[in-house]
């Protein structure tokens, strides 16, 4: 026997083997090739009597009909197992509907702030909180609000006492934090805030807020442009654009109010930006000296960013929400839609 | 702000620059522009005409057939619905071919079958303005024929601004101008106001005495005589109309013109109307009343300042004027106002009074106390022009306290790093120069500009740097890629804990919604009819179901399921994060963190399991697993008895006054109270229809989120197999699965690691009022294998405690 005869016999076992049709039919197919008097033993046998020259190679092709044999009996044999137990029982289903419990879902509101909180993490900023309950000198006295600003009026502020309001913005916490420590501050406070509006598509008497505080030697207004920018690629998408306008704020100087170009139309104009390419998002500006002095910061040593955004408004335009009351509504089958 | 670009121009010129471009100019320097109208349009096929000839429409009440002369041209006979067209009348109209404002295309037209050559056109039509009450009357000295471009002018481009609250010089065109001019680099013209003052000194006749010089820092008077009211001309009629006013006559709108155009509110008095013909600031009497110009009397109080003659107000100082003292069509001599008022003190006036004026508006704004004089002087050189007067010499002149101009230094440094930019000195200094800012002193740190009296806004450093930005162009400040900077010392584990505690019940199958914080009695008393004195009333609600600060998220959350119900959703799990408002027994307010969930219907169930509807133990033991994946998972430590681990929270049987009797529980962590949980009563769940059992649970998220931060500590597994043993006994139905627990920890081997019920069966073979109860205790040691001998011997001595304790019967 030549090395090659040895290969020739191979192939046919193999082929034996893939087409046995029954467990009996591979049972005699393992006998006659590796049982105890099948043709491997033989083979083996023979080995010895075979030209020196030629006998590694034939052992090495012996023993690959062995292995590749015993591999391919086994394949089939699980094969021809499963298609037995397959005959036994009911056919399966497999498109059954799931059968889990159903998923949960995040309110869009908390989503854009988890989402706010996420991305201020990463530049270093943690997160600072305040009472809704405050104080006039925190929601507007600190804040360099002029003593007879129409935002402090009873038409417009929820008042409970002569002392105590429901913050009309997150901004009070900016001066607890500053009044509770030395700088660096780099916070941003998410949170409810309370304004007498009639409630309509878009306005809610309650509605949440996201502030954001950077003090440190050296803040300047390129830092506040670059990080809002992050921002906004970071919450809308990474080919939005910002741009600033100069604005009017009482605590911050120069103020600004910045616009996130259109997610949804990238600025071709759409039912989202009211045609202009354009999203009015909220005011920013570095802290007036003023509101410094008032929480004991030395306005020459230090400069700061301040900026201010409403989740609602944010949360509507990222989603395409068109009423705000929506988001208050809670009816499941709108909150499922952000699960 | 209205800011005709014809009139503006007037000022700066525009040349070359077009209203778009302009608009985002002034936009991106601070002055948003929120709109561009255009009135008017080029009027195409467009001509006077003459109504010849009216007759009516055969098959209809309103329309009526005109016939116009259009000079050269074949009169024309139109149908016609316009209720004031009457003969004689010069009209505007439109042919065939022409194009209207709106895009209409005049075509040949069929009426109620009579034929139509052209439209007589109303305002609206041609873009003039909404108004559509009737045909536009041309002047009576139109020739018909004549294009109405040449009659209306070209069409005219009107940008809207809102002004922020601390640039009062930019409700005027001569302030706007001024922005202009520094944004494009162009000179800034005044209109001349030099006008011969003929009459006699106006000292001679009229008198001022300011008694309130805080309320009123300055009032100049002038006198005019001789004059005729009567009509503006028209280019002013016009120029006030785009502006947003109406015309009314050439002495007030003189006064109206002036003020928009410098921003300087005045007031014109007929002199008749001053008794002793002397003016007197000062504030008003308690029950003083007084008739303002809009006809309404005005109760005036202490804190009001008035403008009086020798013996009472003749005006609202700043606001409005009285209607007795007012110009009437026989005026022929004016008191001409030209003053300054505290911006506060109006602000107050106003507001009391419910009363707001485009006076009112600039002054409590701060209007500019040096530009009163020649607001005054402008004012009567127009109506020398225009309404024949003649002007008495000089003024009267009540200014007490002429201020002292402001100062206000910049340093470059300074500017360059609060931007972030680099900045040539020069660059600055030239900004500054174009906004009119004086500049006293310059050197090569700083330069110190002298603050005019008309921009009340600059009075800081950081003012300048921001006039800077904004002229120079925020775009032009760069925007970095951000710099990551930590504040090691600073920690918000506290928030985070809060928002962890959301994701995690997110995670576990719930649903978040958001409730107001506002609610109302009537909800809150379903709940917890005694909890009234403990709540956090608005004073000023915005309405009547918006009164108070909610005291507990359950009360929405469960109005949130039956809403949810009535829109076919029998089943659902909710929670919402959010902060309740306690009103404590000192006065003092509360508020806290609280997190609430709700299950509704088969919400604990698989999606494939529709069996019939959950009992009320099951859906409160799907709330408390809920509750006890959710501990676990926020880290809370489990307790541990003996060798076993016992779940954490721990509920302890308490009557709740919004749950079913007896299923209600306070939920403890740790051993302390840390919210409730239990099931709805059902004459609440009935209130919204819901039928199904609802279990719901309040808990403080501090105290829940207390050990997100926790480190778990790795313990060794045990390297023995456990031996697993069945217990299953026939108790009395009182008998609850607490006690059971409570009775094997009793007699339990510290080799005990766990009791798990897997039945509760009742029925026949148990006999009423009782209930048989299966458990597996499963038994480890940490020492060795334990023999079947050693693991018989725990559970047999556990089975007879039981037996004994609880009156059980063993089942063996």
């Amino acid at each position: 026997m030549k090395a090659n005869d040895i290969q020739e016999l191979k192939r046919q076992a193999l082929d034996e083997a893939a087409a046995a049709p029954t467990a009996d039919a591979l049972e005699a197919v393992r006998v006659k090739y590796l049982g105890r008097k099948g043709l491997l033993p033989d083979i083996m046998t023979g080995l010895k009597d075979m030209d020196p020259a030629e006998r590694p190679l034939a052992g090495r092709y012996a023993n690959e009909l062995k292995q590749e044999l015993g591999d391919t009996l086994a394949v089939r044999r699980e094969a021809i197992e499963a298609a037995g137990r397959a005959a036994h029982r009911a056919p399966f289903d497999g498109t059954l509907p799931g059968n889990w419990r159903a998923c949960g879902s995040r309110h869009p509101v908390s989503q854009v702030i988890e989402e706010a909180v996420r991305i201020f993490h990463g530049l270093g900023f943690t997160v600072a909180d305040g009472p809704d309950l405050e104080t006039e000198w925190h929601n507007f006295d600190a804040l360099n609000t002029p003593a007879d600003h129409p935002s402090r009026d009873v038409q417009d502020t929820f008042w409970l006492n002569d002392k105590t309001l429901l913050r009309t913005q997150t901004s009070p916490v900016q001066i607890r934090v500053m009044e509770g420590r030395r700088p660096p501050v780099r916070i941003i406070a998410p949170g409810r805030c309370y304004r007498r509006d009639t409630t309509d598509a878009t306005h809610s008497a309650n509605f949440h807020q996201i502030e954001g505080l950077y003090v440190d030697r050296q803040v300047s207004m390129a830092d506040l442009k670059g990080d809002i920018t992050h921002f906004a690629r970071e919450m809308m998408g990474a080919d939005v654009k910002v741009r600033f306008r100069p604005h009017f704020f009482p605590f911050t100087e120069p103020s600004v109010e910045y616009d996130f170009s259109c997610h949804m139309c990238k600025g071709a104009g759409c039912r989202v930006c009211k045609q202009s390419g354009w999203i009015e998002i909220s005011g920013a500006g570095m802290v007036n000296p003023r509101v410094f002095a008032n929480v004991g910061y030395e306005p020459e040593a230090f400069t700061g960013y301040a900026f201010g955004m409403g989740v609602e408004r944010i949360a509507m335009i990222k989603f395409g929400i068109e009423d705000i009351r929506l988001l208050y509504e809670n009816d499941v089958r709108f909150l499922e839609q952000f699960s | 702000m209205r800011i005709p670009l014809s009139w503006l121009n007037d000022y700066v010129s525009l040349e070359g620059v077009s209203p778009r471009e302009l608009a985002d100019r002034l936009t991106f320097s601070g002055l948003e522009i929120e709109g561009i109208e255009t009135i008017g349009s080029d009027y195409k096929g467009c001509v006077a005409a003459e109504v010849t000839a009216i007759r009516p429409h055969p098959n209809a009440d309103k329309l009526r057939l005109v016939t116009v002369a259009r000079g050269a041209e074949a009169p024309l006979e139109v149908v016609c619905g316009a209720p004031n067209v009457e003969l004689g009348m010069k009209v505007a109209l439109a042919t065939i071919g022409a194009v209207l404002a709106n895009g209409l295309v005049i075509k040949p037209a069929k009426i109620r079958g009579v034929p139509s050559s052209g439209m007589l056109c109303a305002e609206d039509e041609l873009g003039l303005s909404a108004d559509h009450g009737g045909l536009l009357r041309l002047p009576a000295e139109a020739v018909p024929g004549t294009p109405l471009s040449k009659i209306l002018g070209p069409p005219e481009a009107v940008l809207v601004a809102e002004v922020t609250p601390n640039r009062p010089d930019c409700l005027s065109l001569i302030g706007i101008a001024r922005e202009v001019g520094a944004l494009l680099g162009r000179p800034v013209k005044r209109p001349s106001v030099e006008a011969p003052e003929t009459g006699a000194p106006a000292a001679a006749r009229i008198a001022v005495a300011i008694e309130d010089p805080e309320l009123c820092p300055r009032y100049t008077a002038r006198l005019l005589t001789g004059l005729a009211v009567g009509p503006s001309p028209e280019w002013m009629k016009k120029r006030l109309q785009l502006a947003g006013l109406r015309a009314i006559s050439n002495v007030v709108d003189i006064t109206n013109y002036v003020m928009l155009e410098c921003g300087h509110p005045l007031h014109a008095f007929d002199l008749r109307r001053v008794r002793g013909e002397r003016i007197v600031v000062r504030r008003a009497r308690d029950g003083e009343v007084m008739k303002t110009l809009d006809g309404v009397e005005r109760k005036l109080g202490a804190r009001m300042l008035m403008i009086c003659d020798a013996e009472r107000p003749v005006a609202l100082a700043g606001i409005m004027g009285g209607e007795e003292s007012g110009i009437a069509d026989d005026t022929a001599e004016v008191l001409l106002e030209s003053a300054c008022f505290q911006p506060a003190g109006i602000r107050w006036t106003s507001k009391a009074l419910g009363l707001t004026s485009e006076s009112a508006y600039r002054f409590e704004r701060g209007a500019d106390v040096l530009g009163a004089d020649w607001a005054g002087r402008r004012a009567a050189a127009l109506m020398a022009a225009h309404a024949g007067a003649t002007i008495a010499r000089g003024s009267v002149d009540a200014f007490p306290t002429p201020p002292r101009k402001k100062r206000v230094t910049l340093r470059f440094s300074r500017a360059r790093d609060l931007l972030g930019m680099p900045l040539e000195p020069a660059v600055m200094t030239a900004i500054f120069r174009s906004l009119e800012l004086g500049l006293a002193a310059a050197d090569a740190e700083s330069v110190t500009v002298e603050v005019p009296t008309f921009r009340v806004d600059l009075a800081q450093e950081v003012d300048l740097i921001e006039e800077v930005a904004r002229i120079h162009g925020l775009d032009r400040i760069p925007a970095p890629a951000p710099t990551a900077r930590l504040v090691p010392d600073a920690t918000d584990r506290p928030v985070r804990a809060r928002l962890e505690i959301s994701r995690q019940l997110a995670g576990l199958g719930l649903c978040e919604i958001m409730n107001y914080t506002f609610t109302s009695d009537k909800l809150l008393n379903l709940f917890d009819p005694g909890g009234a004195a403990g709540r956090v009333k608005l004073p000023n609600p915005i309405s009547a179901d918006q009164t108070i600060l909610r005291p507990s998220l359950i009360p929405q959350l469960v109005e949130t399921l039956g809403r949810n119900r009535s829109r076919q959703r029998a089943e659902a799990a909710l929670f919402e994060a959010g902060r309740v408002f306690t009103l404590k027994a000192d006065g003092s307010f509360a508020e806290t963190d609280m997190v609430a969930l709700g299950l509704m219907g088969k919400a604990g169930r698989g999606v494939m399991d529709r069996g019939q509807a959950p009992g009320e133990e099951e859906s409160f033991a799907w709330l408390k697993g809920l509750l006890e994946s959710v501990c676990a998972t926020l880290r809370v430590p489990v307790r541990r008895a003996g060798g076993m681990r016992l779940a954490n929270p721990v509920f302890e049987s308490a009557e709740l006054p919004w749950a079913e009797p007896g299923m209600g529980a306070r939920v403890l962590l740790n051993g302390t109270v840390c919210g409730v949980a239990g099931v709805l009563r059902s004459s609440i769940a009935r209130e919204w229809r819901i039928t199904e059992p609802v279990a719901v649970a309040e808990l403080d998220a501090a105290m829940l989120g207390g050990h997100v931060f926790d480190v778990p500590a790795s313990r060794p597994i045990p390297a023995y197999p456990s031996v697993e043993r069945d217990v299953a006994l026939i108790v009395a139905e009182s008998v609850r699965y607490e006690d059971i627990l409570q009775a094997i920890l009793k007699q339990a081997p510290g080799e005990l690691r766990q009791v798990r019920l897997f039945d509760v069966y009742r029925g026949e073979h148990v006999g009423p009022g009782r209930k048989s109860m299966a458990c597996t205790l499963t038994y480890q040691s940490h020492e060795k294998t334990l023999t079947d001998e050693e693991a018989n011997g725990y559970h047999n001595s556990i089975k007879a405690g039981i037996a004994s304790d609880l009156q059980a019967e063993i089942r063996e």
